[in-house]
């Protein structure tokens, strides 16, 4: 392939990975968390979209993606923290919650998709893109769109580290992690932190809706192919594991953008699970995971 | 300061604590033994919140707290240090004294516990940017017992400081202990060592199949048959 078309398809790679690595690493940080499977990440994906569209399109809100941000992020928190006190709080005490939950989280996602269905109609939306126009760099052509995205999601990781290594409520979601009987004995409300977690997972989904619905579209079942997305990368890079996420997502961002170039786009998903049974199969525990 | 009356405790089905009474004055060190799981572990557990099934009645400083969760009483100034085992292992060691002073009551006094803390030990404060999984057990048990100081309880709960260290770090944690009495601490501690336990102990009770078998001072102990039979093979 010539040169300037592999970099075409090369930050194109790079844009989806950054977004997938926002999105994987809020699922996996549920699981390693609180060991809960959430079904319905999907959905939140496409409320981010929808969220986008409303301010951006009927309501046409001055400030364009940055009012977007600034309503829709504590809004997305205080639907995932709400989601998680509940569907997923009250199961917690009984046995086998772990399943309960990935069947409750399922039902909501089937819900909340079909309400969209019935909000928003069964057409796709469309977004205009967060920065119009594009870059020359030595004859390469980079739509500014692509940058927007990559360096809003690489801004989201870094405020994501930041938040987990360094605000208190972070501090005390790595505690529960790491030990949750050590995180009680030194008075760390757990069933907020799990909510808390929730809530940070959701806002890191729906930023990313808010990011790439402008490149896919926003549709009511659109969500699924996110979840997919997400629960390869996170199967891929280990259970929990934020830095296995971190890593599979750009190699599955970039592998999805040759393999589409290559083969054509029918043969991602096919691509992505042959990578992910390859790597299962000489590493059960993914890149970085730690079995058990 | 902390009265404990008629508690029971279970895990699941089993029965472990079977009417157990105790108390501990301000300012006092109180050591409970017995062989291993006969419910010592439990009794702290339940005193820290840290126990599910409980009913009995337990005081401190003259208010019910029977069933409150540990984040309640870690607040009123209860804590509970555990071996190493609840310390969090990919953290480093100044994250682990920090988190020790999670509790709301524990907040305004972060800066001046923390340099207590490193001051009493000084392996921690050369070590504090490493990650306290890589500690060695010694280092790791000082951990514990330094995050649990950092939450600025007036109450200890020690579970078995010593275990499995070897005799110069022990007399290293019972010197840190006697250091903790001194500041005015009021102490529950679990312990097998019976000669540096008659040392520290004002009284002593054991705990034998979930009951206990004998309370009293610390000479008293010293000379009791049955206890020498047990922990000093006499």
């Amino acid at each position: 392939m010539p040169w300037l078309e592999f970099l075409d398809v090369l930050i194109s790679g790079l844009t989806n990975g950054a977004v997938y690595a926002l999105m994987a690493v809020g699922l996996t940080l549920i699981y390693g968390v609180s060991k809960a499977f959430n079904f319905a990440y999907g959905s939140f994906y496409s409320l981010g979209g929808y969220l986008a569209w409303i301010i951006l399109v009927p309501l046409g809100l001055w400030g364009g993606y940055a009012t977007v941000f600034v309503l829709a992020v504590p809004l997305l928190l205080g639907i995932g923290f709400l989601t998680e006190k509940a569907v997923v709080a009250p199961l917690r005490a009984r046995a086998d919650w772990e399943i309960k939950v990935m069947m409750l989280t399922l039902g909501l996602a089937l819900c909340l998709d079909n309400l969209y269905q019935v909000v928003f109609g069964p057409r796709m939306k469309s977004l205009p893109a967060i920065v119009e126009g594009s870059l020359e760099l030595g004859g390469v052509i980079v739509s500014n769109q692509n940058l927007g995205i990559f360096f809003l999601s690489i801004g989201g990781m870094l405020s994501f580290r930041w938040l987990l290594n360094h605000s208190r409520v972070g501090m005390a979601v790595r505690a529960v992690a790491q030990n949750p009987q050590g995180a009680r004995i030194v008075g760390i409300p757990e069933k907020t932190i799990f909510a808390a977690t929730f809530a940070i997972s959701t806002a890191m989904v729906g930023a990313g809706g808010i990011l790439l619905t402008q490149k896919y579209f926003v549709s009511p079942t659109g969500g699924w192919d996110i979840l997919v997305k997400s629960w390869v990368i996170t199967a891929f890079g280990g259970m929990g594991s934020i830095q296995g996420a971190l890593y599979a997502a750009f190699i599955l961002g970039l592998m999805e953008a040759f393999v589409g170039y290559w083969f054509g786009m029918s043969w991602v998903l096919f691509a992505m699970f042959g990578l992910l049974l390859g790597t299962l199969v000489v590493r059960p525990q993914g890149l970085m995971g730690k079995w058990g | 300061m902390l009265k404990v009356h008629e508690l029971d405790a279970y895990y699941g089905q089993f029965h472990v604590l079977k009417r157990v009474s105790l108390s501990v004055a301000r300012g006092e060190v109180v050591v409970l033994l017995g062989p291993n799981g006969h419910g010592k572990s439990t009794l702290l557990k339940a005193v820290c919140g840290l126990m599910d099934k409980v009913c009995g009645r337990i005081e401190y400083q003259g208010e019910q707290i029977t069933g409150q969760n540990a984040r309640n009483l870690v607040n009123r100034g209860i804590t509970y240090i555990a071996e190493t085992r609840e310390l969090f292992p990919l953290m480093t060691v100044l994250e682990n004294l920090k988190l020790g002073a999670y509790s709301q009551s524990a907040r305004p006094h972060e800066k001046e516990n923390l340099e207590a803390v490193l001051a009493l030990f000084p392996r921690l404060a050369e070590r504090r940017r490493q990650i306290a999984a890589t500690l060695s057990g010694g280092e790791a048990r000082m951990l514990a017992i330094a995050r649990g100081l950092m939450s600025n309880a007036d109450f200890l709960c020690i579970d078995e400081p010593s275990l499995g260290l070897q005799p110069n770090l022990r007399q290293e944690v019972f010197r840190i202990i006697d250091a903790i009495h001194r500041q005015g601490k009021s102490i529950l501690l679990v312990e097998q060592n019976m000669p540096q336990v008659s040392a520290l102990a004002q009284r002593i009770y054991l705990l034998e199949e979930g009951c206990i078998r004998f309370a009293g001072d610390a000479r008293a102990a010293a000379e009791n048959p049955h206890l020498r039979e047990i922990f000093l093979g006499m």
